[in-house]
């Protein structure tokens, strides 16, 4: 049958083939299975590594700790404020590198964040005027950014977005965690700085921005002589809409504060939900008057023996506003103290003078109060201060009417960390850790049980605020623990008389606090940082093609492939342009001297990391340019001449020859 | 058991593998039910061979991946019969610098036409199996034989033309080459692997099952009544009950 024996060879042949496929290995990967296996054989021993580093063994145990080989990944991303830069600085946790700065209230070059493009947009709405003034805001390109606070889901950060505080212009910025981006910006009408802020509500509902140095509403003019009855404090409870990723200034409302110096905040979680706490100093309301022989505020303001620690039932409050017993000033609902008063919304509980730090401990129990100028921190207990307030049981009543509750009946108790304690922060074992200023050092102390020793770790030098990992959440994590110092001092190579501010990272997982590394942050000076887990930032890596990342959908108007093209419409010009590697289309734009020129500009690149930019020289102009990006640039061709454009990221072996020329042609005279 | 003996005795034919599909006792008058299972056998087989011809229109027949050190995950191509998928557009990017053409404008009509070609192919080794005569029994495999071979062949000339067909205007001037379609290569930073994928596989089990529906259609043939008189097509449309079966 030789059908049959055809059959068969047919099958054995096919056999042989199917085998010759299969024994074939793909030899990169092979390659680099066995590259990741590891490269064994040290040149020299251990001990002679350390000899001649000059390391002890806590050195290299600190150094096992923290170190992360090149293609490993941090644990932990920390959120710093960036201080007087005015972006946010990203750190990895344990090697404490800096993995990115996101641009905020301040313009960034590199992303290209306020030269030019769509990001403009979100700055200029940062711009702040003075309510009933007629002139034009003014243009502010610099923040004192202070607390940076992480969007939560039932108290825990959930990774998606980035709330921060501008103290010195009263402003707080929203950032996207899904591209680590900026887009929006709201200036408060009423506050002339802030500092308690941006705390968020246990679900976000709310970012609360608590004013600093006391103003009239609006910030009008009025003499320093009214302090008394023209200046206030304000709170705002920004509406955050999650669906829309953007704070909602028609939903949000505020709350008139006596004119005391509010100082930090913090919204209560689980048991004490719906309750924000703000500590304050000043009192006093001391104004200076120094060049009059007047005390200045530094010693007006530390007169008496106790400030007040401010309790407002927000929940309450929210439900009055609601209900239009709010009074609209420059076009925000607040709530006025002639209501909030008698309603028992706002109430004060005396704290030891100048305080600093107010922080809700993870239970919702208890707010912590770092004493500052006295050498305890205050343990207020949330049960009794509810207790007080629904029974209304004031000691007295300040002169504008809020009632005061009793001290004494308001605490846990009082723990004594040092001298000057300022914040504090907690791990998953009941302890809290508060930084502890003039004494250069953090107290580890238990809020469980006040009785346990106090145990202290020097740091360098003059620490400020602390973090820990989810250290302000409903479950803190434990493990790791920064000391954010304003002196570095001996720790760093000199580098002029303006010094780097010095973070310091603690290793927790001990029974005792170890420091294991220093990170010299050389741009500003950080206040408040948050430390979240790593795997809950889930960031894009590339753009869907033509997304406005402001408003983070696909542009209208960006470009395709194929369709670039320069349309003229009088003395308006517009041109839509690709970028890919390694070319602009189109690669030459001529106008006339004076046209408006509108560049949308997209990148049709898909690959990760595959990033342009683009500039005109001489014009001001920067954007970056990700993977899918499109950026809308817009601006008058004012001066005449002959101007390189080109790729400001070097994006390919040909990235130097991706360029072009922009004319523009002088008028004729 | 004749049946049983029947398959024992065939065994020292040295055709073992073949007693799997094949009907036990056909020769050695096994009965009605012997012939019909063989029947069903080449039924079915020619039933899944198309099935499997059709699942394979539906999935990547070869993949390619590229390294270089800025790709560390690698680069994929996957072409299937209508097109192909993967990371097309970041390799047409990197193609452009040494000229090469657009891969989407390659092997258009083949694309174009490969759902045609799957149909025909189906319908033409299914309708010879059932129907082919004594004399076209043989010729049953070629058409699903040459479906995975025309798809190398085919491939490979378009892998040789791009390769051959480039841009003298290009940014880089490389010397023309053709892509390894086998197993490793190496073109300019990438390395490169490249071997059949799912739908490829699905075709060659196919083309397996087609083979085995002809081994066993031939052997009901040569068994049945009228064997040596039929011509090209088979009067009694095999898989009709056949009275005259020899028994």
């Amino acid at each position: 049958m030789r059908s049959h024996t055809l059959a068969a060879s047919l099958l054995v042949a096919g056999g042989v083939i199917v085998a010759a496929f299969v024994g074939c290995e793909n030899q990169h990967e092979a390659q680099e299975k066995k590259a990741a296996a590891g490269n064994l054989g040290a040149s020299a021993s251990l001990a002679d590594l350390m000899k001649a580093r000059n390391l002890n063994e806590a050195d290299v145990e600190a150094a096992l700790k923290t170190y992360v080989p090149t293609g490993k990944m941090d644990e932990y991303y920390i959120f710093a404020s960036g201080g007087q830069s005015g972006n946010v600085d990203v750190i990895g946790v344990p090697s404490m590198r800096m993995l990115k700065v996101i641009g905020v209230f301040t313009p960034e070059s590199w992303q290209g964040y306020g030269y030019g493009g769509d990001t403009d947009k979100v700055l200029e709405s940062g711009n702040q005027g003075a309510f009933g003034w007629a002139g034009p805001a003014h243009k502010i390109r610099w923040a004192d950014m202070h607390h940076p606070n992480l969007s939560e889901t039932k108290g825990d950060y959930d990774g998606q977005y980035l709330f921060v505080n501008d103290k010195a212009n009263a402003r707080v910025a929203v950032v996207d965690l899904t591209d680590f981006s900026t887009k929006q910006i709201v200036a408060n009408p009423l506050a002339a700085s802030d500092h308690g802020g941006a705390f968020v509500t246990p679900d976000t509902d709310y970012v609360i921005e608590t004013s600093q140095y006391p103003a009239p509403l609006g910030r009008e003019y009025a003499p320093l002589s009214q302090y008394k009855d023209k200046y206030r404090g304000v709170a705002i409870f920004w509406k955050f809409d999650r669906s829309k990723g953007r704070i909602d200034p028609a939903q949000s409302w505020a709350m008139e504060l006596p004119p005391y110096t509010q100082d930090l905040a913090d919204a209560g979680k689980l048991d004490s939900d719906g309750w924000a706490f703000i500590n304050s100093f000043n009192t006093e309301m001391a104004t200076g008057g120094t060049i009059d022989g007047k005390p200045p505020i530094e010693s007006g303001s530390t007169q008496n023996d106790m400030d007040y620690l401010h309790i407002i039932n927000w929940k309450k409050a929210e439900s009055l506003v609601n209900a239009g017993k709010a009074k609209s000033i420059a076009g925000m609902r607040v709530l006025t103290m002639d209501v909030s008063g008698p309603e028992g919304v706002l109430s004060l509980i005396g704290e030891p003078k100048s305080p600093h730090g107010c922080d809700v401990t993870p239970d919702g129990k208890a707010i912590v109060v770092g004493g500052k100028l006295d050498t305890h921190a205050t343990i207020y207990d949330v049960a009794k201060i509810k207790a007080l307030v629904a029974e209304k049981k004031y000691e007295g009543k300040d002169p504008y009417g809020i009632g005061i509750l009793p001290f004494k009946d308001s605490i846990q108790g009082q723990v004594e960390v040092g001298l000057g304690p300022l914040h504090t922060v907690f791990d998953d074992k009941g302890n809290a850790f508060t930084s502890v200023f003039i004494e250069s050092v953090v107290a580890k102390w238990s809020y469980k049980d006040f009785k346990q020793p106090v145990e202290k770790l020097k740091v360098q030098y003059n620490i400020g605020h602390i973090l820990a990992a989810e250290g302000d959440t409903v479950s803190p994590d434990g493990k790791y623990l920064v000391a954010m110092n304003k002196m570095s001092m001996d720790r760093f190579l000199p580098v002029g008389p303006l010094y780097p501010q010095n973070f310091q990272l603690v290793d927790l997982t001990g029974e005792k606090m170890r420091l294991i590394a220093d990170m010299p942050i050389g741009n500003a000076e950080p206040h408040y940082s948050q430390m979240i887990k790593a795997d809950k930032i889930k960031p894009l890596k590339v753009y869907k093609p033509g997304t406005n990342t402001v408003t983070m959908s696909v542009d209208p108007n960006r470009a395709e492939g194929g369709k670039e093209r320069i349309v003229r419409n009088g003395s308006k010009v517009e041109v839509f342009m690709t970028a890919i590697r390694s070319h602009f289309t189109p690669d030459q734009i001529e106008v006339e001297e004076g046209d408006d020129v509108t560049i949308h500009i997209t990148s049709l690149e898909t690959a990760e990391d595959q990033t342009h930019g683009f500039t005109i020289d001489m014009y001001n102009l920067n954007v970056s340019l990700e993977p899918g990006k499109n950026e809308n640039i817009s601006f008058k061709a004012d001066m005449p001449g002959t101007f390189p454009m080109y790729c400001t990221e070097f994006c390919s072996a040909l990235h130097l020859e991706m360029t072009g020329y922009f004319l523009v042609k002088p008028k004729k005279k | 058991m004749s049946a049983d003996e029947g398959s024992a005795e065939r065994g020292k034919d040295g055709h073992v593998h073949l007693h799997l599909a094949a009907p036990k006792g056909i020769e050695g008058g096994g009965g009605a039910r012997s012939w019909d299972r063989a029947r069903w056998v080449v039924v079915l087989s020619g039933v899944a061979a198309v099935l499997l011809f059709a699942a394979s229109f539906f999935r990547p027949w070869w993949s390619f991946k590229l390294y270089a050190p800025q790709y560390p995950q690698g680069l994929n191509l996957e072409i299937s019969l209508t097109g192909m998928g993967g990371d097309v557009h970041e390799i047409d990017l990197l193609n452009h610098y040494i000229g090469m053409k657009h891969l989407a404008t390659a092997a258009q009509m083949e694309r174009h036409l490969a759902g045609y070609g799957v149909a025909a192919i189906g319908v033409v080794t299914l309708g010879l199996l059932m129907l082919a005569g004594k004399k076209l029994n043989r010729l049953v495999v070629i058409p699903a034989l040459a479906f995975p071979v025309v798809f190398l062949l085919d491939s490979f000339y378009w892998l040789y033309s791009y390769g051959h067909g480039l841009d003298p205007k290009a940014p880089l001037h490389i010397a023309p080459f053709t892509p390894e379609m086998f197993g490793n290569g190496k073109i300019g930073q990438f390395e490169t692997f490249a071997s059949p994928s799912m739908g490829f596989w699905l075709a060659v089990m196919g083309v397996a099952l087609a083979v085995v529906g002809t081994v066993v259609r031939s052997r009901v043939c040569a068994s049945c009544s009228r064997a040596g008189t039929c011509g090209a097509v088979c009067p009694r449309l095999m898989v009709l009950p056949d009275a005259e079966v020899r028994s």
